[in-house]
């Protein structure tokens, strides 16, 4: 033993670096080992550099992982049996992949929550997908703040028209990027899902229209409307059929392609006449070809009869969709798997 | 809660096609609880059957009962996918989300009540030794990490069910063993299926297994027994498992009366 008597007494006295090193690297004479111990129950400073000087050695990282192991037990659910407690180093790494379980069956609310779990603060995104992550929300916010630039720096009254012809295209392209094997990369887990098939697509387009509808009403609405010009509000039931028919198409091609042919369609009857009258060369033509497309957006949606067509045409959407519900019980046929080399 | 009365799984005359390739030919089986291996040749069906079995796709013909429920009824679908984990053979994953919201992503679509998430991600991932990775990028994992990430998805919601499609792949000796010790652990309570290609993860983990080819069951016994017919060393393989395993495709193939090989 070669701790001073004198140091043993009720006088302070603290580790030495050679003691701290000693224990933290496992070279210490037992009876030293303890003595160690016994003061580091006592005195927080110590036990402080003895931590920290056993977090520096190999052990560090497993420490660190039963560390983590604990709190994780502390979260779940069933109270345990047989802790691991602090063990050390090598039985603890023995102890991680085999942690006392909670019995399978048992779905007891958990007594210790942490409230401010990373799981709960992102929970509200969960729901949507991949539009609202990726280039979807980009396209939707340099198409506004394209329509605004314009409208107030060029003074053209193109805006409004080219906003609300494209409007409709927006939350179709929604549908298009939020399911399907080649868009979403949880789909084959999400078919799997009790929240999975129809329900996740209808609330992805629903976070999607949540979001498209206000800001691109609220921007038409900013923009001059010039002369017969629809209204900012006139694209939301052209919109919503346009988005409703995408998804009756969807439960027989891919959403992609659904999403295409719909979108397609709309840009080409809204835009060809105003493309087909005069392809615009210079300032006055390109005037010209704006009132043309204003011309023909307004023929598509203004007036009454015109809303009610698009209301109707919803409508059917929607009751095919209801109809043929049953094409997203299962994942889309998978080529890869069926013919692939690992089937 | 008591266990359901009626096997996990129980299968009859299942057929599947695919186009105009025939995956499984009439197959009629039962899983109970514990683990058990799916092996078999490429192209044998075993993607096929945990695909079914995994809800995700639908039988052509026969009838498919998981935790008491026919799923050829579609109001009985969500019930079923709650009790269900599911690993695919090739599964993606939001690069930019961290492990945690990965496996709690997967979590609310199991329908998972918000109270009890948090503490079963985190369960998740100490099960399969992610616990210290739990706030890494998906992005940033390593082929094995991913795979366990993939592994702790499908355990979230504490499956009476759980499909495992090549779970193995990508993973090293040492988290291998880990996992076998993880699949016993839940082959406990659940019926457990591994689909593998790797004789020793059937040795040391699965109580039985079930040997396909060409759609059909080529053998179905104990991994005991399976071992015992490869006791004859002359037999191609390394491992007893190995040449149990040759031996029974042989013997399948030379009494099966079928064109072999006809999806290889």
């Amino acid at each position: 033993m070669n701790i001073p008597a004198a140091h043993r007494g009720p006088q302070p006295w603290h580790l030495t670096d050679a003691l701290v090193d000693g224990y933290a690297t496992h070279s210490l004479a037992e009876p030293d080992a303890w003595s160690v111990e016994t003061h580091v129950e006592v005195c927080g400073p110590c036990a402080a550099r003895v931590s920290a000087a056993v977090r520096a050695t190999d052990a560090g990282p497993l420490l660190a992982a039963s560390r983590t192991a604990l709190l994780g037990l502390c979260r779940t659910p069933a109270p345990h049996t047989g802790l691991p407690g602090l063990l050390p180093a090598p039985a603890a790494r023995a102890e991680l992949p085999g942690l006392p379980a909670p019995a399978p069956h048992t779905r007891r609310t958990s007594f210790l929550r942490s409230p401010a779990s990373p799981t709960h603060r992102h929970r509200p995104w969960w729901s949507t997908g991949p539009a609202l992550r990726g280039s979807w929300l980009a396209s939707l916010l340099l198409l506004i703040t394209a329509a605004l630039a314009l409208a107030y720096g060029t003074g053209v009254d193109v805006p409004r028209s080219a906003l609300l012809a494209l409007a409709p295209v927006l939350p179709v392209a929604a549908v298009a990027v939020s399911y399907g094997r080649g868009v979403d990369p949880l789909y084959e887990i999400a078919a799997a899902s009790p929240r999975g098939g129809l329900r996740l697509l209808l609330t992805r387009t629903a976070v999607a229209l949540a979001v498209c509808v206000p800001l691109l009403t609220v921007t038409g609405a900013l923009l001059p409307a010039g002369q017969g010009g629809p209204a900012a509000a006139a694209w939301l039931l052209p919109g919503l059929a346009l988005t409703l028919g995408t998804l009756a198409l969807a439960t027989v091609l891919d959403c992609r392609i659904a999403a295409a042919v719909t979108g397609t369609g709309w840009l080409l009857a809204v835009g060809l006449p105003a493309l087909a009258a005069r392809p615009p060369r210079d300032y006055a033509q390109a005037q010209a070809s704006a009132h043309a497309l204003t011309e023909s957006l307004s023929r598509y949606v203004n007036g009454l009869g015109a809303q009610a067509g698009w209301a109707l045409a919803a409508a059917l959407c929607a009751g095919a969709l209801a109809l043929r519900r049953t094409a997203f019980d299962h994942a889309a046929f998978d080529h890869t798997t069926a013919h692939g080399p690992r089937a | 809660m008591p266990l359901p009365p009626r096997p996990h799984i129980s299968l009859s005359a299942l057929t599947v096609h695919h186009r105009k390739t025939l995956a499984l030919d009439a197959l009629t089986l039962d899983f109970e609880r514990g683990v058990h291996g799916l092996l078999g040749p490429n192209g044998a069906g075993k993607t096929s059957l945990i695909r079914v079995l995994a809800t995700v796709a639908p039988a052509t013909a026969g009838r498919v009962e998981v935790l008491g429920h026919d799923l050829a009824d579609r109001r009985a679908l969500p019930a079923v996918r709650r009790r269900l984990g599911y690993l695919p053979q090739d599964f993606g994953f939001y690069p930019g989300f961290t492990v945690r919201e990965f496996v709690a992503y997967v979590a609310w679509l199991k329908e998972l009540s918000r109270e009890t998430t948090g503490a079963a991600v985190e369960r998740a991932l100490e099960r399969v030794g992610l616990g210290d990775r739990a706030d890494a990028r998906m992005k940033t994992l390593s082929g094995g990490m991913l795979r366990r990430a993939g592994i702790a998805q499908a355990l979230v919601n504490e499956p009476d069910v759980l499909l495992l499609d090549e779970p193995t792949a990508g993973l090293d000796p040492e988290q291998r063993v880990e996992f076998r010790e993880l699949l016993r652990d839940v082959g406990r309570d659940a019926a457990v299926l591994v689909s593998t290609h790797l004789v020793e993860d059937v040795a040391a983990a699965c109580t039985e297994v079930t040997l396909l080819a060409e759609g059909r069951v080529a053998y179905r016994g104990t991994t005991e027994q399976l071992a015992a017919l490869g006791a004859d060393p002359a037999e191609a393989g390394d491992h007893p498992i190995e040449r149990g395993y040759t031996a029974a495709l042989r013997h399948h193939r030379a009494t099966a009366p079928s064109a072999a090989g006809v999806t290889r």
